[in-house]
């Protein structure tokens, strides 16, 4: 029993938490729409979540996607303004995340540096470049295209409920491909398996063959699109850009990865793992707010459980190692 | 009487468990509430909700623009009858739309103009950058040296900027030697200092800078410091901010180099958006899509007023 | 005499009884080795006795007053002090700092003392003979050996009213330490002993307990085999007791075949501390690389694999040249065993299958991309029992392994690419008797099958027991190479110096 308890608590905690929504809340909690809306609410975490955890693999972090996500939403919006098609612009600025991350992945495996103080550098020089680009404003109203917009607000209709159509968001099938996507590379390829291994033993990944250098590279490029694509869903869904909006994604998407960390067995970072931590915060907000519980309150239970996940594997891996 | 009470509470109880609402339900929903402001009109919305015996849940994201949608997103499946919204509603049009589906009428405060805000509650801000920017021309006499602290980010802040711009352009004497847009994320005041340092470092003459325009106080505070701290505290350099926060108020009361802010009638602008929810739910039909709450011009002489 | 008593000490971790009602008596003056294989109960005993764990039934007395079980504090008090194998130091701080870490640290006026805290250290180094060991010095910046003399010293501070320590459990203190630094160590548990201390010494060595020992007690599957005093005994009978095995089964013969064409070669080859070297190594040969710590053997091993980057000369494997880089190497049929199996060798957890697939995963995957968990599961399994790999399941983390299980599942990874030449080093390094019998059986037939192997090691009998040739390096050259023939340690090491053999 307390072995299941050990193994499988932060599942059971997370049930826990839907379950008491789901009985507070009974009208609405559980509903088709409340769900739908709670995708889209955290499509674009996921997008980025997804990503860091190909990094996280590595046992490396990224600090810049939030700043990137920023970036690649206000470059879409200047390049908008200059009279690009939107598909243009858009796929710039994915380029411009991919090369934000290659530079990432340059700096950390070539130049060597410090994952934590390469990406803390970027950071800074991707916010900086975005309040360059979009010099300090938002960009809004006319000049966002209207079917760059219309991406956030449309979907796939699924019918209806209470009159009113329900819709599975565009933003959220592209956050189930980024997922798919990811889950594939991580889990179903050797591509996968070698990040897998960095993170195990990056020395012996280089003695066994490996090219580690260029693996870590990668990773980082990955993880760079994919915070350019969480920035353009951002500024689709607010229909906007300025240089700060990105920002947030950042440590909630860390905070997300390694609450998935505790689902897994060896705490090791897992993409479906992570998705169901970034579906717990997204929970968390969507039904503390119905109960109406105070922001600030909510953002100390937000953490309170975070830690108490993060704890309490941490202890259960403890008293397992001491058995062994 | 006992009784009675425990009867009224008790059918009070049943109404709400019955779900039919007893009290009108109303969210305010901001990215803002860190700061001084924002936190006022939402003291003026929930005094006079108070009033109207409404029950009010205000949530703050912590300054995520996108997670304002989500959040009016929430509170539409939880169904409450108003929601105020303190945030530019170019940027949530998604979940205004979603409120608009739900049939739920949104009221900004001090927001911005938008198709699905039934009204948005605020100051003037092109008048009070105006009064503010005209006070600094008359001050100097319509010559000298003026830095200009903006934010272009906030639209509400970005249409000050607008109107002191065109202020000073059109005062050919006057020239704008920096226009500043400083890191708020400690708030304002210590990268404002820093940057004012810089500038009175490149400008190192007495009389050099005439004037310090800041778009709201906190620069203005900074700069305020700054200069005080380089001992030119005695140059006669006029500084204004706007908001008339307590501190920009004490330092006005003082009679050093900050002369002037512009008071916003916070309290005001809550209480009214407060007011323009009852008529909604009254079922009126708001023809004036704008309600200006007036603002003050405050100095020395009236700085210690409130 | 003071003396310690264990006293019918017996422990279960659910199905397995670790300690079986083990008894033995240790004495001060005198140095006591504890030996037995991975299992045996060593470390079980060792918590047990420093009070980390509380034993089932039984006794840990000292002069007959029993120690309450479970009381590290309680131990210490009694005068003993156990050193465990993993290095406890903080490196970022002084090297007195650290020999304070479990002390009361002497104040003044409440603030540190740091004209006493670094006597006091000095003073501790000074008895060792230790003084060149600067007390302010970071502890980082000592080498392994060093540290583990430090914290021996460490235990020689004494806190006003405690009782001197008279009884030190060292706990294979020799795992990561150089040749020389074990030298001083063995000098310091003279010292130690000669001023009346008494020392428990576990160790898999039995060239240092064969030394330093006067008594050893054997341990098997958690049971008490025997306590003997070392005159009453020998290396054969000792290793008999731990394995149930004679050591004359130790090296398994050689097959006597006459070695095939030439394998691997290498001309004018210099990287890092090496220089210059040429050799070649034929199908079916076993070639030793003997030497000195830092003669270059492990850097011949890894320039050869591509993990050094090579300055000059040229490597051809089966008469093509390789390309830098180890993956260029494991693509052409090199294996590398690497030399640290927990810092370049295993993830440790994770589970035997990956470990085992880490450099064959695009041989593996189906159309090069895509894993085929099935088949990564199937090559683990059919290695695993190459190696005689004694596991619950490859799914098993390989951090859950035994040592001698780690570096088989090392052997698995390497083989499991059916390799034309196989680079070994240290290949049996912290590993007990039994699977090193394993494992030498294993190299010896390979070789049989025509791989050729390059075997490192700094275990002379090793090198002796399995070589067909030796290459002895000296300073990052390799001086000689001899046909191990009628070759006895003592020649070996006389050449290892630098003189002629005899």
């Amino acid at each position: 029993m307390s072995g299941i308890v050990r193994r499988f608590g932060s599942l059971i905690g997370m049930a826990a938490i839907v379950l008491f929504f789901a009985v507070s809340l009974p009208d609405t909690f559980l509903t088709a729409r409340n769900w739908l809306n709670i995708s889209q609410q955290i499509s674009m975490l996921t997008v980025v979540a997804a990503t860091m955890t190909v990094v996280m693999v590595m046992g490396d972090f990224d600090l810049s996607v939030g700043a990137m996500a920023s970036l690649a939403g206000v470059i879409a919006a200047a390049l908008f303004v200059a009279g690009w098609p939107v598909p243009v612009a858009l796929a710039s600025a994915v380029a411009v995340g991919l090369l934000g991350g290659i530079f990432n992945g340059v700096l950390v495996s070539v130049v060597g540096i410090l994952p934590f103080v390469a990406t803390l550098a970027t950071l800074t020089v991707f916010s900086g470049l975005a309040f360059v680009v979009s010099d300090g404003r938002t960009v809004f109203g006319r000049d966002i295209p209207e079917g760059f917009a219309a991406l956030a607000r449309g979907g796939l209709p699924l019918g209806s409920a209470d009159g009113r159509p329900l819709v599975l968001p565009n933003l959220t099938l592209i956050a189930a491909a980024v997922v798919a996507a990811v889950w594939v590379v991580l889990e179903q390829t050797s591509y996968g398996r070698r990040l897998a291994a960095i993170g195990g033993n990056a020395e012996a990944a280089r003695l066994a063959g490996l090219p580690v250098t260029w693996l870590r590279l990668s990773a980082f490029a990955f993880t760079g699109a994919g915070a350019a694509v969480a920035g353009l869903m951002y500024a689709s869904r607010v229909a906007s850009a300025n240089p700060t909006q990105g920002d947030g994604l950042m440590l909630t998407a860390i905070a997300a990865v390694f609450l998935g960390m505790t689902l897994t067995r060896g705490g090791q970072p897992r993409v479906l793992a992570t998705l169901a931590g970034v579906v717990v915060l997204g929970v968390l907000d969507n039904g503390l707010t119905q109960m109406r519980v105070d922001s600030y309150v909510r953002e100390v239970l937000v953490g309170a459980i975070i830690l108490l996940a993060v704890g309490a594997s941490a202890l259960g891996r403890r008293s397992w190692r001491r058995q062994g | 009487m006992q009784t009675i009470t425990q009867m009224v509470a008790g059918a009070a109880l049943a109404a709400g468990l019955a779900g039919a609402a007893a009290a009108e339900t109303v969210a305010v929903i901001t990215p803002y509430l860190a700061q001084p402001g924002t936190q006022f009109y939402v003291d003026g919305f929930e005094a006079r909700a108070a009033e109207l015996g409404w029950d009010v849940n205000v949530i703050d994201t912590a300054g995520d623009v996108g997670a304002v949608i989500s959040r009016i997103e929430d509170v539409t499946t939880q169904g409450v009858d108003a929601i105020v919204l303190n945030a530019d509603p170019a940027q949530v049009g998604a979940g205004l739309q979603t409120a608009a589906d739900a049939g739920i009428p949104v009221v900004g405060m001090d927001a911005g103009s938008h198709p699905l805000v039934a009204a948005n509650v605020t100051s003037n801000g092109y008048a009070m950058a105006a009064e503010t920017a005209v006070y600094v021309a008359n001050r100097i006499g319509g010559e000298g040296g003026v830095v200009m602290f903006v934010f272009d980010p906030f639209p509400p802040v970005q249409v000050r900027g607008v109107i002191a711009d065109a202020v000073f352009a059109n005062h050919p004497d006057i020239e704008v030697i920096d226009r500043i847009t400083p890191d708020v994320s400690d708030g304002g005041i210590a990268d404002s200092r820093a940057q004012m340092e810089a500038v009175l470092a490149a400008n190192p003459d007495p009389g050099a800078i005439a004037a310090v325009w800041a778009a709201w106080d906190q620069p203005a505070l900074g700069a305020l410091q700054a200069i005080e701290a380089a001992g030119r505290g005695d140059e006669g350099i006029v500084i204004t901010g706007i908001d008339a926060n307590p501190q920009a108020r004490d330092a006005i009361a003082q009679g050093g180099s900050f002369e002037a802010s512009v008071a916003q009638d916070f309290a005001g602008i809550g209480a009214a958006a407060a007011d323009t929810v009852a008529r909604l739910l009254a079922g009126e039909e708001l023809r004036q899509k704008v309600i200006y709450v007036p603002t003050e011009l405050v100095t020395a002489a009236n700085a210690g007023a409130e | 005499m003071r003396r310690l008593s264990l006293d019918g000490l017996s422990r279960r971790f659910g199905a397995v009884q670790a300690l079986d009602a083990v008894s033995f008596g240790v004495e001060a003056g005198t140095v006591h080795a504890l030996m037995g294989e991975n299992g045996a109960g060593k470390s079980t005993l060792i918590r047990i006795l420093s009070g980390l764990d509380r034993p089932g039934a039984g006794t840990v007395a000292v002069d007959g007053a029993p120690l309450p079980p479970g009381d590290p504090a309680a131990v210490q008090s009694a005068g003993i002090r156990v050193l465990h194998q993993e290095l406890h130091v903080v490196p970022a701080l002084s090297v007195a700092e650290n020999m304070h870490l479990a002390l009361p640290v002497p104040r003044r006026l409440g603030l540190v003392d740091w004209r006493r805290l670094n006597a006091a250290a000095a003073a501790a180094l000074e008895r060792l003979g230790l003084s060149r060991i600067a007390p302010a010095a970071p502890m980082g910046d000592l080498g392994p050996g060093d540290q583990m003399l430090v914290r021996i010293a460490a235990t020689l501070i004494r806190p006003e009213g405690a009782a001197a320590p008279w009884l030190y459990v060292l706990d294979e203190p020799t795992a990561a330490l150089t040749g020389a630094e074990a030298e001083r160590l063995f000098a310091v548990l003279d010292e130690l002993t000669g001023a009346g201390a008494g020392v428990l010494y576990v160790s898999h060595r039995m060239d240092e307990v064969m030394r330093l020992a006067s008594r050893v007690t054997v341990l098997r599957d958690g049971a008490h085999v025997s306590t003997r005093p070392m005159a009453d005994t020998s290396d054969a009978r000792i290793i008999e007791e731990m394995t149930g095995r004679a050591l004359s089964d130790l090296f398994p013969p050689r097959a006597g075949a006459a070695p095939g064409p030439v394998a691997l070669s290498c001309a004018g080859l210099s990287a890092g501390p090496l220089r210059d070297a040429a050799l070649e190594v034929r199908a079916g040969e076993i070639l030793g690389l003997a030497g000195l710590a830092g003669s270059g053997r492990g850097a011949l091993l890894r320039a050869l694999m591509g993990a050094l980057p090579r300055q000059a000369g040229t490597v051809r494997v089966g008469g093509r040249a390789l390309g830098p880089g180890t993956a260029a190497a494991w693509a052409a049929g090199l294996a590398y065993v690497p030399r640290e199996r927990r810092s370049e060798g295993l993830m440790m957890r994770r589970p035997v299958a990956e470990n085992v697939a880490l450099p064959h995963l695009t041989a593996l995957a189906r159309g090069r991309v895509f894993l085929d968990h099935a088949r990564q599961r199937r090559l683990a399994e059919s290695q695993g029992r190459d190696v005689a790999l004694k596991a619950a399941s490859v799914a098993q983390a390989v951090g859950d392994l035994s040592g001698g299980n780690q570096q088989k599942t090392l052997f698995a990874r390497a083989l499991a690419g059916a390799p034309r030449v196989l680079l070994l080093d240290e290949p049996t390094r912290g590993v007990d008797v039994g699977a090193k019998f394993d494992l030498y059986r294993l190299i010896r037939r390979l070789a049989g099958g025509g791989t050729a192997v390059i075997l490192a090691s700094s275990d002379l009998p090793e090198v002796l027991g399995l070589a067909d040739r030796i290459c002895v390096l000296r300073a990052g050259r390799l001086a000689q190479t001899v046909e191990n023939d009628g070759l006895s340690e003592a020649d070996l090491l006389t050449l290892c110096y630098g003189r002629d053999a005899a």
